[in-house]
């Protein structure tokens, strides 16, 4: 079992990105029952608006200049798209029958994925994405990349934020009031509406960190990089328990966690010889979602949806 | 003097379903007015369209001086009109306390807020001793409390209850008239819906008994108690 | 004292009004107007539309119209039968049965619309109206009379059934008001064989409206032609025809049915260039596999997202088991042994991923078929030898998978016949054929029985479903795994047809069917629930992208955007089911009978229904129904 520190230390730094975009499929479902399909395209866009505004700053500007600047337009664009898609594809649908948003996301990730195909420049093929430059954290029993430090200090951070927010704001209880009884919410004198924008704006932003995180991890920024991580990071809010934000970044944790290890270690065990490696990696979401579904349906932590008779 | 609130010609309509078909009705400041009928009489049809949730067909509603046609349901809230719905639909995994202060949702006088949960822990002492206990652990008597405590906390001008004392026993229900009561004393001003007919009219200033969409009979509550056909119906005589 | 209220008596109904058009004319003049239109537009079809042949169909010739005139042609030439028709003109009066004016309007938008579009596509292409002829300019002005007319003609139906209609309301209002057209008048029973001839001509001429789809030669001529169709076919069910044909059809079940089969045989004969028949077979492997998921989507209402996996799964084992020299497996079945092996593969894999899932939400069922789509792909491509054990042979896939030969009958062989050509394409069509009854029976089979009820129940309401009785958990394991089955049914047939599988062809998403989300689109598209819906939608979702080549790289994209405008305005889909318009749009529930008349208001008070009053619903908002 070697480095095994190595391969726990990335599985959960992988986990804690996976966590984050998890937080906002799990906040949308919680509250609309919606699974917003094109989040993960708003995690790419959000990568995406990070790279524009690295591409619009002078060139030679050190990275760790320009990440607030990118923080912030990358953030801008995630929650502009999930506020517009809420606003304009999601809203008007509310009431009917739960296919139609269904479709209609599914409609608006392959729109958005195309978007970004067909009319940022040269994003046909993967573009590269600034990197933190110097020689990997050596911490002892394992190292870390300079670009990890942003994830390791920024999902922590957004999950205290985020925590408080919930349960001490106003807005906050407003969230949780509306996810458990939106109706009655309204009769507190509470906006639902307002409330739900609010939600897919947070999972937007999150989502916009996440892939900051990503392309600095992984060098690079593609359109179709929300397809896959959106698949695991719902699979990862499942797993957590749905609509519960602790379980959407536990349920990171977790994923990220069996991704590593599987990865590195099934060929250990006989019989799996062949089953090792980055070919496999995508599979062991799956496989995660399988047995979660079939041993603990409602998650680690516990579903928290409205009660719908 | 106009009435706090008056209700003219209100039809509602599920799809093309009419279950409210045209019912004109008003409440006095200060008083107690019930609907009472049995089951798809359309009582509940009628408070949530009074407090927004659903949108008439027709009709006009006007509270406080103020027209409600098109208002959505937290701008009633803001404008005094509180509803406790059928059910109660306490938030299951607030505390009592938590729940309380989303009463108070859209109120800024903290000092005020805190004054009131205490009075709301006075009047109903068993929500004061539970008060860090997740709501949905409480009885269906003590949710009823607490999601009426919760109403009163927007000190409302006009209060719907709906159907408070459906699923209690007795003896709750008794408690729960008895809180109307004081409330009423207190000045509240109630619109009070209920299918326990016998309760409600002894309570009442005035009452309406609604039939499939409609209002058909109309009264003070001491007459519509001793109504021949209102106690063949509805108070088990025979 | 008390005072009560009787129940007051509703005012007498006025007499029916007169209701105008959308625009103000008097109906002779609109008749007039709209005739004199379609004339022109008519007459101006034989004369040239422009100097040039680069724009193709060659619209350049007087007397003899081609390409896109052709298409005008047919519109106005439909245009004035049913002005005549509706203007009493005997012997033509069995053409609208229904409304009059409710076709007109459509038709004249048609074409209009076909007409218009060609005038801009000659501009665009051509660069500018210079180069369009007179006759372009008399086509389009007189198809722009004729809609105008047609617009002023007064509306079919009484006014205020359902709004304002008059000459008072917004234009909109009228307008969709003249598009509301009656239940066509019974038809006179004809005899037997009389009706046996109408039904084979309906379909003849079904037939030829999908060939001619098919065989259009050049993108604008594709666009006109769905404009026209687009325009058409809702006339003629406003018009009534459809409903008499269904009518005819039910009465004559078996008949039609072979009727329908022998149309579909006869499309290959019907060509004389081969490259319509292969891909006419193509969209019929789509348009079934697309049946099956109709199963599943439209029966039972359970969304997969992954379905194409399932015709991956039955492709795949065909291929292994097909004597290809790439297969890994060294054996060789007969096909029929092939087919089960293919169908039972995909039921396994069907059951195994449906009986954990479909215990929990239907939104879980989206994201584990989503996921499993994926995992086909990936593991179809994995197990390559290097990155897993050697069984598909990885991303180049099992070519050279060679054609079937059943009782000597070799399908990749042209067999010739009678003078006639039985190519490839045409063989493997009809295989294909064979296997699309066989699903479109088991789907009629299935949503008239016990089960299909109990789907419509599950789908409706499962919590009620359940307190009857109906368990949820083991209909709706049926219908994922039925669904499954015929996809891997459809997927034997599929390797053989193509010759050559890999990963690739079994995607979530891209340009080219069969993949899932084009499954999905053409289910929806085409109408949930439905036969037709299915087909028609199928042989779009196919031939648009590959008939509007122009669109190149926008195709996905505009698909996306496509999807959610579908979901926003039409999400009943083409070839609607009744129950699903309902279902969306709230139109009320028609055949329930007015609530008035239900309870007897006696003296107990008792046996009041009305509306929804019990304990409610909290996540309905507006007066609508709580979710589906």
């Amino acid at each position: 079992m070697h480095d095994l520190p190595q391969q726990l230390a990335n599985g959960l730094i992988l986990g804690a990105m996976y966590g984050l975009i998890a937080i906002g499929y799990t906040m949308v479902y919680g509250i609309v029952q919606l699974i917003n399909f094109a989040h993960g395209e708003i995690f790419m866009i959000g990568g995406f608006g990070a790279l524009t505004a690295w591409l619009l700053l002078p060139s030679g500007t050190s990275i760790a200049l320009a990440l607030p600047l990118m923080l912030l337009l990358g953030m801008a664009c995630s929650v502009l798209v999930g506020m517009g898609a809420e606003r304009f594809a999601y809203r008007p649908l509310r009431g009917g029958p739960r296919l139609a948003p269904l479709i209609t996301a599914i409609g608006l990730s392959i729109a958005l994925q195309q978007a970004i195909w067909a009319f940022y420049p040269d994003a046909k093929k993967a573009r590269p994405f600034p990197q933190f430059g110097g020689d990997p954290i050596d911490l002892g029993a394992f190292s870390i990349q300079r670009g990890e430090l942003f994830l390791i200090t920024a999902a922590p951070l957004c999950m205290i934020v985020l925590a408080l927010f919930v349960s001490k704001s106003r807005t906050g209880r407003a969230m949780q009031a509306t996810s458990q009884d939106p109706d009655t919410a309204k009769l507190m004198g509470i906006n639902t509406d307002r409330i739900i924008v609010t939600a897919f704006a947070i999972g937007a932003a999150f989502a916009a960190i996440a892939a900051i995180a990503h392309g600095l991890k992984y060098g690079q920024v593609d359109f179709k990089m929300g397809f896959i991580a959106g698949l695991k990071a719902f699979t990862a809010a499942v797993l957590g328990g749905i609509g519960n934000i602790y379980g959407a970044m536990i349920g990171g944790l977790v994923l990220g966690f069996t991704e590593a290890m599987a990865t590195a270690y099934i060929e250990y065990i006989p019989g799996m010889e062949l089953f090792g490696g980055g070919a496999w990696k995508d599979v062991w979401a799956f496989v995660l979602l399988i047995l979660v579904l079939l041993l603990r349906p409602q998650g680690l932590l516990g579903e928290r949806v409205t009660d719908r008779a | 003097m106009t009435a706090l609130l008056e209700v003219e010609n209100l039809r509602v309509a599920y799809g093309k379903i009419e279950a409210v078909k045209g019912i004109s009705f008003s409440v006095e400041a200060g008083q107690v007015v019930t609907l009472i009928g049995t089951n798809g009489a359309g009582k509940t049809t009628t408070l949530r369209t009074l407090s927004g949730l659903l949108k008439p067909l027709g009709g006009t509603v006007v509270f406080d001086g103020r027209k409600l046609n098109g208002v959505p349901a937290h701008k009633i809230v803001e404008l005094g009109l509180a509803h406790s719905p059928e059910g109660r639909h306490i938030f299951p995994r607030l505390t009592i306390a938590e729940n309380l202060q989303l009463g108070a949702f859209l109120r800024k006088d903290n000092a005020g807020i805190a004054q009131d949960i205490e009075r709301a822990y006075e009047r109903f002492p068993i929500l004061g001793e539970r008060r860090k206990q997740p709501a949905g652990t409480l009885s269906g008597g003590e949710q009823q409390m607490l999601a009426m405590g919760r109403a009163l906390m927007s000190r409302p001008k006009l209060l719907m209850l709906d159907e408070p004392s459906m699923g209690l026993s007795p003896i709750m229900m008794q408690k729960i008239m008895e809180t109307i009561g004081e409330l009423r004393a207190q000045g509240t001003t109630i619109l009070l819906v209920e299918q326990n007919a016998q309760a409600a009219l002894s309570l009442a200033d005035h009452g309406h008994v609604m039939e499939i969409g409609k209002i058909v009979l109309s009264g003070t509550g001491q007459d519509l108690l001793h109504d021949e056909s209102v106690r063949k119906a509805y108070l088990g005589e025979d | 004292m008390t005072t009560t209220h009787p129940t007051a008596t509703a005012p007498a109904r006025p007499g029916p009004a007169p209701t105008p058009g959308t625009l103000p004319l008097p109906a002779g003049t609109a008749r007039a107007v709209t005739t004199a239109g379609a004339v022109l537009t008519l007459a101006a079809t034989f004369l040239p539309w422009t100097w040039t042949r680069a724009f193709p169909g060659n619209l350049t010739v007087t007397g003899y119209p081609g390409g896109l005139q052709v298409l005008t042609l047919t519109g106005a030439l439909l245009v004035l039968l049913f002005l005549a028709s509706g203007h009493g003109v005997r012997g033509l009066r069995w053409l609208t049965p229904g409304g009059t004016t409710a076709p007109l309007v459509l038709l004249t938008a048609g074409t209009f619309a076909t007409t218009w579009y060609a005038a801009g596509a000659i501009s665009v292409t051509l660069g500018g109206v210079v180069n369009l002829e007179p006759g372009a300019w008399i086509a389009t002005a007189g198809s722009l009379l004729a809609l105008a007319g047609a617009l002023g003609l007064p509306a079919d139906t009484p006014a205020g059934t359902d709004g304002p209609s008059g000459t008072g309301a917004p234009a909109i209002q009228r307008l969709r008001h003249s598009l509301q057209a009656p239940a066509p008048r019974p038809a006179r029973a004809l005899p037997d064989w009389a009706e046996i001839l109408l039904i084979a001509g309906a379909f003849a001429v079904v037939l030829y409206v999908f060939t001619y789809g098919i065989a259009t030669e050049y993108g604008e001529l594709f666009v006109g032609f769905l404009l026209l169709t687009g325009c058409a076919a809702p006339a003629l069910a406003k018009a009534g025809l459809i409903r008499r044909v269904s009518r005819l059809t039910a009465r004559h079940r078996n008949v039609s049915i072979a009727a329908a089969f022998v149309a579909a045989a006869a499309f290959p004969f019907l060509q004389s260039d081969n490259q319509f028949t292969s891909i006419a077979a193509n969209i019929l492997i789509f348009a079934t596999v697309a049946l099956g998921l109709n199963v599943v989507v439209g029966l039972a209402g359970l969304l997969d997202l992954g379905y194409v996996a399932f015709l991956g799964v039955g492709a795949y084992t065909a291929a292994l088991v097909s004597g290809s020299p790439y297969s890994s497996v060294g054996l060789k079945f007969p096909f029929w042994a092939a087919v089960l092996t293919g169908a039972l593969a995909s039921l396994i894999f069907g059951v195994l991923i449906g009986a954990p899932t479909l215990r929990l939400r239907g939104d879980y069922l989206a994201i584990v078929t989503l996921g499993f789509g994926e995992i086909f792909r990936i593991g179809m491509q994995n197990l390559d030898g290097i990155s897993g054990p050697a069984v598909t042979n990885g991303s180049t896939g099992i070519p050279q998978i060679p054609d079937l030969e059943i009782l000597g009958f070799n399908f990749g062989e042209t067999h010739s016949f009678l003078g006639f050509d039985f190519t490839r394409s045409a063989n493997y069509f009809w295989l294909m054929l064979f296997f699309t009854v066989i699903v479109v029976s088991v789907f009629r089979r299935s949503d008239s029985s016990r089960i299909g009820r109990a789907w419509v129940a599950i789908r409706e309401d499962e919590t009620a479903a359940r307190a009857m009785g109906i368990n949820a958990f083991r209909f709706k394991l049926i219908a994922f795994a039925l669904g499954a089955t015929l996809a891997g049914l459809a997927g034997t047939v599929q390797a053989h047809a193509v010759s050559s599988i890999d990963p690739e062809q079994y995607k979530f998403v891209e340009a080219v069917p069969p993949n899932s989300a084009f499954l999905l689109a053409a289910v929806i598209l085409g109408g949930m629930g439905t036969v037709g819906g299915p087909l028609i939608g199928a042989a779009l979702l196919f031939l648009i992208p590959a008939k509007l080549q122009f669109i190149g790289e926008y195709q996905l994209l505009l698909f996306g955007v496509a999807l959610v405008l579908l979901m926003r305005f039409r999400p009943e889909g083409l070839v609607a089911d009744r129950r699903k318009q309902l279902e969306f749009h709230e139109t009320g529930q028609l055949d329930v009978p007015d609530a008035k008349a239900l309870a007897p208001v006696d003296g107990n008070g008792n046996g009041t229904t009305g509306g929804p009053d019990g304990p409610n619903d909290p996540g309905t908002t507006g007066p609508g129904k709580a979710e589906g």
